[in-house]
């Protein structure tokens, strides 16, 4: 298990200091396939590289089994890392970048060989181990770069986002290939991502991130269905975000009102907001399409736009207060046609800002 | 009217044949024809002066400099013993091959020196932003653009007794009186050094800057020490620029001429020294050629081991 306990990262000095990640709190359970999730300069490889100890951090600790490991250098960690570049050592064969890890930990050699040879079996790369890394595809190098941080039975494996280099379909296989690995292998493995999707569908729990803090964490379940924050529901998946007055709390559902329509019994990502203009979550697949004058419609617009994508099509439509929703919908609308939308209440989450 | 498909194999093929045998001669051709330009140079500018040297070395020297067109093999006789003037009988001389020890002592470890001072350097430019390094390369280059023989004075002026080192020290009360710094191996050595050190950060820096330092961060993350990271990452993947600094420092630190003159005082002869006075006021062409010679077998020599060691050792598990 991995405690991150408010860790704070500076760059720089002075007046010219960049602050990546902002008095950071988590905890990464034993045994899970953790994802950290956010765009670009949100603070996940910098979090991902002070738990690996190419960073330390400015403030803060970090614990691995209730050892502090905050300040330790990366080789006196038990924590390997799969680089985005791979990073394998040119010079060597695959064999003996597998094996570098242990031999660099003094290990018998007949143990190392006999890891190598179970870590290339364990990547199906068993007959590539006298080639030389050069000779090998992306996709093999990867293979090789799991290979060789998972050899010396790190209790932590992290992987700064690992499959951003191969394309879709190696990248799809590479997906169950790491949940198989982290399966057999039991390994806690961090994984860093920018790609939603790949997050969804690889995570026991994911941590939504941005702009060096953490703003979210939970199974993908949780992230996709009752995003906390405005930021979160944006981030993942198509989310369309509209506005509505928030009139009150009834335990821990809300109640909420859209223009002049009924009130609504709602869930909420807080039951601290203050009454008054709020933004709600509402996911495209939730939404079905009505007339403009039928009474279920909770919100009225005209069709903008409308894209054919094969097992169905996607209709924007804008609503009276200018916000454009994305519908998905099996036989499109005119365009310029009103419209009336009406969705499932329970698929309804208010947000915070 | 099926018979006009049916060209005689047997003609086709042979012109066929005929037509590829042209085109293989005119190819050869051109072949020559491109290859002639860098065959000459290296033929009139390589080749053949050596041919002039190998050719003086198996000569007899002239009274008053140049050759007598006599054969002999004395020259090479002479780089190891020592002809007695009255019955004619060889004795065992070692002092040319003492020469060529101090030289290659010396050229050793001038080699030694600028990789330790030089691999530093390299690293340093190699590790900064990429819009900085052209900077320090000017910087590094920059000597360059003055004559050696002007550097060379400049040092003499630095270590001589009266000194900027000297000044320096005995201003902050470190010595009484002066050290005797020229006319020293300690001031070769120091001239050699620094006249080529840039021949040895620049292989060096041209190989890591190709360099990966995500590397260094993988083989920390995989348990190496800085020490053993330097050893199994940096070293190996950084060799062939290594040797080729070697190589560039060693040889002409080898025949380097001006710089013991000048700093050595031409006290305790050099190679080069030992090979400009036998063309000079010793007026033996023939072994200068010879001495000239032996040093290139020599050289070529311990090039060829070492470049066999370096590429055994590259196959190998370690």
């Amino acid at each position: 298990m991995i405690d991150v306990k408010h860790v704070t990262k500076r760059f720089g000095e002075g007046q010219t200091a960049v602050t990546a990640l902002r008095d950071i709190s988590l905890t990464i359970p034993e045994g899970s396939f953790f994802t950290l999730l956010g765009p670009s300069g949100c603070g996940k490889t910098t979090l991902l590289r002070l738990i690996a100890g190419f960073e330390l951090p400015t403030e803060g600790e970090i614990t691995l089994d209730g050892d502090s490991i905050g300040h330790l250098a990366p080789n006196n960690r038990p924590v390997n890392t799969v680089f985005q570049s791979y990073a394998l050592f040119p010079h060597m064969s695959v064999a003996r970048n597998v094996g570098f890890g242990l031999e660099m930990l003094k290990r018998p050699k007949a143990e190392i060989e006999a890891t190598i040879h179970e870590m290339l079996e364990l990547v199906q790369l068993g007959e590539f181990a006298s080639r030389r890394v050069d000779q090998l595809s992306g996709g093999q190098q990867q293979r090789v770069a799991l290979a060789r941080a998972l050899a010396p039975r790190p209790k932590v494996l992290l992987l700064d986002e690992p499959l951003s280099a191969l394309d879709l379909k190696l990248r799809k296989g590479m997906q169950s290939e790491l949940k198989r690995l982290q399966n057999e292998t039991g390994i806690t493995f961090v994984f860093v991502t920018h790609d939603q999707s790949e997050a969804l569908a690889m995570s026991d729990q994911i941590a939504v991130m941005s702009a060096g803090a953490v703003r979210q964490v939970g199974t993908p379940e949780e992230i996709y269905t009752a995003p906390q924050s405005r930021f979160v529901a944006d981030f993942i998946g198509d989310t369309n975000i509209v506005s509505a007055t928030l009139l009150g709390f009834e335990g821990d559902k809300a109640s909420i009102r859209f223009g002049e329509g009924t009130p609504l019994t709602v869930q909420t990502a807080s039951t601290s907001l203050k009454p008054g203009a709020v933004h709600v979550a509402l996911r495209p697949e939730t939404i079905d399409v009505v007339d403009e004058g039928a009474d279920r419609a909770l919100l009225r617009g005209a069709v903008v736009d409308s894209t054919y994508f094969g097992a169905g099509s996607q209709m924007l439509v804008r609503l009276d207060d200018g916000v454009a929703v994305l519908v998905q919908v099996a036989t499109p609308r005119a365009i310029g046609a009103r419209v009336g939308l009406e969705c499932d209440t329970s698929m309804l989450h208010v947000l915070e800002d | 009217m099926s018979s006009a498909v049916h060209i005689p194999s047997t003609d086709a093929a042979t012109s066929l044949r005929a037509a590829q045998a042209a085109r293989a001669r005119q190819a050869r051709r051109t072949r020559l024809f491109l290859l002639a330009p860098a065959l000459g140079v290296i033929g009139v500018f390589g080749l053949f002066p050596l041919s002039i040297a190998l050719v003086y070395s198996f000569l007899e020297p002239g009274t008053y400099g140049g050759v007598e067109w006599v054969f002999s093999y004395d020259a090479y006789v002479q780089f190891l013993f020592e002809r007695d003037i009255f019955d004619d009988t060889l004795a065992f001389n070692s002092a040319y091959l003492q020469i060529f020890g101090r030289s290659f002592g010396l050229a050793v470890t001038t080699m030694i020196g600028t990789l330790i001072l030089g691999f530093p350097v390299a690293y340093f430019i190699a590790a900064r932003p990429p819009e900085q390094r052209n900077f320090w390369l000017f910087a590094i280059t920059l000597p360059f653009w003055t004559n050696l023989l002007i550097r060379t004075y400049s040092m003499l002026l630095i270590v001589r007794d009266e000194g900027f080192v000297n000044l320096m020290l005995m201003k902050i009360g470190f010595i009484d009186k002066p050290l005797e710094m020229l006319y020293t191996d300690g001031a070769v050595l120091a001239g050699l050094i620094y006249s080529y050190l840039p021949f040895m950060i620049l292989p060096i820096y041209a190989s890591l800057e190709k360099f990966d330092f995500s590397l260094l961060e993988a083989g920390h993350d995989l348990y190496a020490s800085r020490t053993q990271v330097f050893r199994h990452i940096i070293v190996p993947i950084t060799r062939p620029g290594i040797i080729a600094g070697c190589v560039l420092v060693l040889i002409p630190a080898l025949g380097a001429y001006i710089t013991p003159e000048l700093l050595g005082g031409g006290k305790k002869l050099m190679i080069g020294n030992l090979i400009a006075l036998q063309f000079g006021s010793g007026r033996n062409w023939p072994f200068g050629a010879a001495a000239a010679l032996i040093l290139m077998a020599v050289v070529l020599i311990a090039l060829l081991i070492s470049l066999r060691a370096g590429s055994s050792k590259e196959g190998g598990h370690d």
